[in-house]
């Protein structure tokens, strides 16, 4: 049925049933929500994909799953909150999470925290003004036998001291500027 | 209501027999003990649990000694099965109930002496009941959020106990679910979507959730600063609006209203009212409610009763004032007025005939006083042009 | 035809591995990987290569946790005509030592060898003159072996995770085949209840009757979750499981799933384990393209299939009703029981969950036989536990030990005693939802009973040893500040009442406490346990309650003497 006058092009995006704004990780939530059939029960599977493809979840993604899965959104909201491994806030760009766990808390995970944080200067939980290094904390990343752990940038680091992380996040954060320097250069 | 419910009824539960504080009593099997307990006169303290309502079992009130179980049992959940022997008070449930409760009042400011639910708070009568004056822990309040964001109720969080009556009931009856449980832990609170207005939500406004809070967390904005519980009156009376014929209840402080809700013992609508019923009585003394007949100023003249001829006034937006209901209609007396309908339409009816008059009735009238209504349009005019509006 | 082609498949991968003359294996789990064991997997594979073998002489596998965490990077060494070796702390020179030691070099003309590695064969000919290896040989019969029995953990360590032919090699299926052929469902549920396990999860219930009563329920659908929410903070042993042997628990599901007669299973797996929650994925991919999932499982007309769903984060999920509700797709807050799950679980039909390590000990039994499990273990505690030992102990890693052994033979034997000069000073058992168990019950067997009456509780396998530098009132308000963050909020007692546990340790341990605070304390715990809906927060009190009992002594240190008046 011919109804629209509209370009061919226009046609295709409909077609794909892109995100209005264009957004192209849109279609890869959509592939996910589509992988459950569109299935209520699948909310927290979709919460998983959607902050993997985004990296956090924000209101307009929370009303995009509450309107595709038809859960209502104050629902949404409240399972998204209950769940610590959701985040409403972008990351930085470096990560580093600290093991909280019995293990890490009984050789002193909290002083590394304490010294990263004040090396650093970000609050516990946090990411630095200038987006670029996030210091968050986990209950336990199930490597007890390596206590006290910290995880950068997804690698794990076992056995570690407060001196030993800082350096290892300086070294990190001054490839970066480095990189940034270079950039300016070029 | 007494006795047995439609669904005990239609089911035909087989019944059994427990014993509550020594009392034998019949129940159809599975209901739950407290269920029963309070249907037959047997009090058990309890916060979240509401007749309407699932069960939650949060609130830990209800506990009960059930013989043979090392542990007291809420019994809100706790299924009826034969031969099951129940303690509802003693001792060990005494204190373990007054510490609970102690818990509850150190998240829960004491602003009994200006808060409007006293009287009617059922914290404070379970505090009255186990004497607690104050709390023995550390107050501690876990959220202050005031809001006053909408017209129909406000949401003072610092009162809330967290039972989460509000949220089953705008899911499980409502069927609406724009509120519900958010974050976890001590932090929990009852919000709409990032905490954000009533009104962005998809909250219909019935104003259920008002109804089953058990403290002052809900109120309605119509009572704020107006009088406590004790100052109120309450008269029953039916809903005016639909068919459905609701039983409401409508408090007031004098002649004025302060708020409505149902009552909970309503044949039709139990504890449920939706947001006409509830919110939708503000005319009741509005200063521009009719309370004479009025007719047409053009009409008027034309009979001679003013000596001003009519002109339609300005609507614009831009006009200097906008019009009243002055500038349309005189007021007139009964006799007049009467008479100036039966005139007209017996013109009418002469002039052309019975059909070209169409009645048409109000919803807000007597089921009496419309089957009048159609009695006379059928009968007195001679037509069957006669309707109703059906709703409101 | 299903059946032919699993044997033929276990059949080629067994004559496959023994044609070698020996074989490498490298430990990359977690806590190795984290060590380095990256790099040591390749540096082994570069000098293996570089020997230019014969073929079938040598092969490098990688596999799963060896147990010894605390020395990772692990390397095992079995060779035909020699003794099994495990070296310790392999970093990248020293794995070219051991390749140096026990793989033969072929000798070659110097134009056959690429340049590239021309460096390499020299540097590996150099290594042999070294002799630092000794010094990282782990004895097998060294106490932290010789006192474990493996029945969980007998494969893990000695099969590669991501293939489903090693796990067949090593008698993987054999259970389920056994199962399908020759029991009926009543006679499964039988077998695991005269088998005497008990749930490993925490509570200890016996899983042949969570079983035999959810086979009775009547219901066209019943479902069977694997519960991988491993909360509790110091444990590690079901990421370790599912990691490092999946298709064992994913073995154990199946037949449960066939004693109960349920045709659809999640696995419920920690957001934060993405390694577990890939092998599991993997595996059950695999199963179903060899026709042990899906539709006729093993040719038989018993069908079954699972997935995968991942938590997000929150203790409470590893209640059932919490875990069930998560598994909806809900907030994971708990509700009453009953209904039991066996009678009104996931969506309402009949559920029931089991930990992963139940579900790992299914097959084994079944394999073994009932009684002969059933000779392992103490009177009311059958079979092994696995336990994550850590904190301050020279050994620390992943022990399966059977049902009964002391405490004392665990830190001392096992984990070879607190290191420096520090004393041990404590065990702590079961988490934030268990206790402290002190010097003197060390010789308490380790069972439920025995731990539950120390007022601990055996929990999932966490096992932290404390020495006398951690403060114990400081150690419990560790995990109260656990519990305050992982409370629901459904219910007042844990959701205010740890929140008040935790304000009055902070006034203790600020030296503001007053005597009647630890009365006050008590009995405030007390009421937590006693009122709370769930699991989660009637033992939250534990670890204060057990450190009031035995080292009470501490915290009435930290309250100022009362000046006279």
């Amino acid at each position: 049925m011919k109804t629209s006058s509209g370009s061919p092009t226009n046609k295709k995006q409909v077609k794909s049933e892109g995100h209005p704004s264009g957004d192209d990780r849109f279609k890869a939530l959509d592939r996910t929500m589509k992988r459950f059939n569109f299935e209520k029960d699948s909310l927290l599977e979709v919460l998983h994909d959607t902050q993997e493809i985004f990296g956090f979840l924000s209101d307009d993604l929370l009303i995009y799953i509450s309107t595709h899965l038809r859960v209502p959104l104050s629902q949404v909201y409240g399972v998204a909150t209950f769940y610590h491994f959701f985040t409403f806030e972008p990351l930085g760009k470096h990560n580093c999470i600290i093991c909280r766990g019995t293990a890490c808390h009984v050789k002193g995970s909290d002083v590394i925290t304490q010294a990263l944080s004040e090396e650093f200067a970000v609050p516990i939980g946090k990411t630095t003004e200038d987006g670029l290094f996030s210091l968050t904390t986990a209950r336990c990343i199930g490597s007890c036998g390596l206590a006290p752990v910290a995880v950068l940038n997804g690698a794990v680091h076992g056995k570690q001291t407060p001196q030993s992380m800082i350096t290892l996040v300086k070294d990190v954060l001054e490839q970066e500027t480095e990189v940034l320097e270079q950039g300016e250069a070029g | 209501m007494s006795g047995v419910s439609f669904n005990e009824a239609i089911l035909e539960l087989p019944m059994v027999t427990l014993t509550i504080d020594g009392k034998k009593i019949e129940a159809p099997a599975n209901t739950h003990v407290l269920q029963v307990a309070l249907k037959n006169g047997i009090e058990i303290p309890h916060l979240c649990y509401h007749p309407e309502l699932s069960v939650s079992g949060g609130c830990r009130l209800c506990i009960v000694e059930v013989e043979g179980y090392s542990q007291p049992v809420p019994s809100c959940g706790l299924a009826c099965t034969d031969g099951l022997v129940i303690t509802t008070q003693g001792e060990r449930l005494y204190e373990l109930r007054k510490n609970v409760l102690d818990l509850f009042i150190s998240d829960h400011p004491l602003d009994c002496v200006i808060c409007e639910k006293a009287g009617a708070c059922l914290l404070q009568e379970y505090a009255y009941e186990y004497g607690i004056k104050e709390t023995t822990y550390t107050p501690t309040i876990s959220s202050t959020l005031y809001q006053d964001d909408n017209p129909f109720f406000i949401r003072d969080h610092q009162y809330c106990i967290l039972c989460g009556r509000c949220v089953r009931m705008c899911d499980e009856i409502v069927g609406v679910h724009a509120i519900d449980f958010a974050k976890r832990g001590f932090e929990t609170n009852i919000a709409t979507p990032y905490d954000g207005p009533m009104i962005e939500s998809t909250c219909v406004f019935c104003g259920n959730c008002v109804q089953v809070c058990p403290t002052a967390a809900l109120m309605p904005v119509s009572r704020k600063d107006k009088g406590r519980e004790w100052e109120l009156d309450h008269k029953t009376t039916i809903c005016g609006y639909c068919g459905v014929g609701c039983q409401l209840e409508y408090a007031l402080k004098g002649d004025e209203i302060l708020y409505a809700q149902a009552s909970p013992d309503g044949p039709v609508n139990g504890e449920l009212l939706c947001t006409k019923g509830r919110y939708g009585w503000d005319f009741v003394l509005s200063p521009e409610r009719l309370t004479r007949p009025l007719i047409r100023r053009d009409l008027a003249y034309e009979l001679g009763l003013t000596s001003e001829p009519w002109e339609q006034p300005d609507t614009s937006p831009l006009a200097d004032r906008q019009p009243k209901i002055e500038d349309y209609f005189i007021p007139v007396d009964w006799e007049m007025a009467l008479d100036l309908v039966a005139s007209r339409l017996a013109a009418t009816v002469n002039e052309h005939d019975p059909d070209s008059v169409v009645g048409l009735a109000s919803a807000r009238c007597t089921n009496e006083e419309n089957y009048l209504f159609q009695k006379f349009i059928r009968a007195g005019i001679g037509t069957n042009n006669v309707d109703h509006c059906a709703r409101l | 035809m299903t059946l032919e082609k699993l044997e033929r498949m276990a059949q080629r991968e067994r004559q496959r591995q023994e044609k070698f003359e020996r074989r490498i294996f490298c430990c990359i789990s977690t806590a190795c990987l984290s060590a380095g064991a990256g790099q040591t997997i390749n540096a082994l594979q570069e000098a293996v290569d570089a020997c230019h073998c014969k073929e079938n002489d040598v092969e490098v596998v990688q596999t799963g946790c060896m147990g010894l965490c605390s020395r990772g990077p692990l390397v095992r060494v079995e060779d035909k005509s020699a003794e099994t070796l495990i070296y310790a702390d392999v970093d990248v020179d020293l794995s070219q030592q051991i390749i140096s030691k026990h793989v033969p070099m072929r000798k070659l003309t110097d134009e056959s060898i690429p340049e590239e590695m021309q460096e390499l064969r020299e540097n590996l000919k150099k290594a042999r003159r070294r002799k630092r290896l000794e010094k990282h040989i782990l004895g097998m019969d060294s106490p932290f072996f010789a006192k474990q029995e493996k029945i969980v953990l007998r494969n893990v360590g000695h099969l590669d995770p991501e293939k489903i032919e090693d796990y067949l090699a090593h008698g993987g299926y054999s259970a389920l085949r056994h199962v399908l052929q020759n029991m009926t469902a009543e006679e499964v549920c039988d077998e695991i209840l005269r088998s005497g396990l008990r749930g490993r999860g925490g509570g200890g219930y016996p899983t042949g009757l969570k079983w035999k009563s959810m086979h009775q329920e009547e219901s066209e659908t019943k479902f069977v979750v694997v519960n991988g929410d491993e909360g509790d903070p110091g444990a590690y042993m079901d990421r370790t499981m599912m990691e490092d042997n999946p298709h064992q628990v994913l073995e154990g599901m199946i037949i449960a799933a066939y004693a109960v007669g349920a045709s659809y299973g999640y696995f419920y797996i920690r957001g934060e384990y993405p390694i577990a929650v890939d092998r599991i994925r993997r595996a059950i991919r695999t199963a179903h393209r060899n026709g042990i999932l899906g539709k006729n499982v093993l040719g038989t007309d018993f069908n079954f299939d699972a997935a995968v769903r991942i938590g997000a984060g929150a203790f409470v999920c590893g209640e059932e009703t919490a875990l069930i509700h998560s598994v909806e797709g809900k907030r994971g807050m708990p509700r009453m029981r009953p209904p039991y799950p066996s009678t009104s679980g996931l969506w309402g039909k009949p559920t029931i969950v089991n930990n992963v390590e139940t579900m790992a000990n299914v097959p084994p039994i079944i394999n073994r036989g009932a009684d002969w499990y059933a000779n392992i273990g103490t009177e009311q505690s059958k079979g092994t536990k696995v336990f994550a030992l850590a904190g301050q102990l020279t050994n620390t890693g992943l022990i399966e030990v059977p049902m009964g052994i002391s405490l004392r033979e665990i830190v001392y034997d096992i984990g070879d005693d607190v290191p420096g000069d520090a004393e041990f000073k404590a065990a702590q058992t079961g988490g934030p939802s268990g206790g402290c168990i002190p010097h003197e019950h060390l010789d308490t067997p380790v069972d439920y009973e025995n731990l539950s009456k120390l007022g601990s509780i055996m929990g999932s396998g966490g096992l932290v040893i404390i020495d006398s530098t951690t403060s114990m009132p400081e150690f419990a308000r560790f995990f109260m500040d656990f519990c305050v963050d992982e409370s629901c909020g459904k219910c007042v007692p844990c959701r205010v009442g740890t929140i008040q546990i935790r304000i009055l340790l902070d006034k203790i341990i600020a030296g503001s406490g007053e005597p009647e605070d630890l009365n006050k304390l008590e009995d405030l715990c007390h009421i937590v346990k006693d009122t709370s809906l769930c699991g989660l927060g009637q033992s939250a009190p534990n670890p204060v309650l057990s450190t009031l009992k035995f080292f009470l002594d501490e915290y009435i240190a930290l309250i100022p003497a009362q000046e006279p008046a």
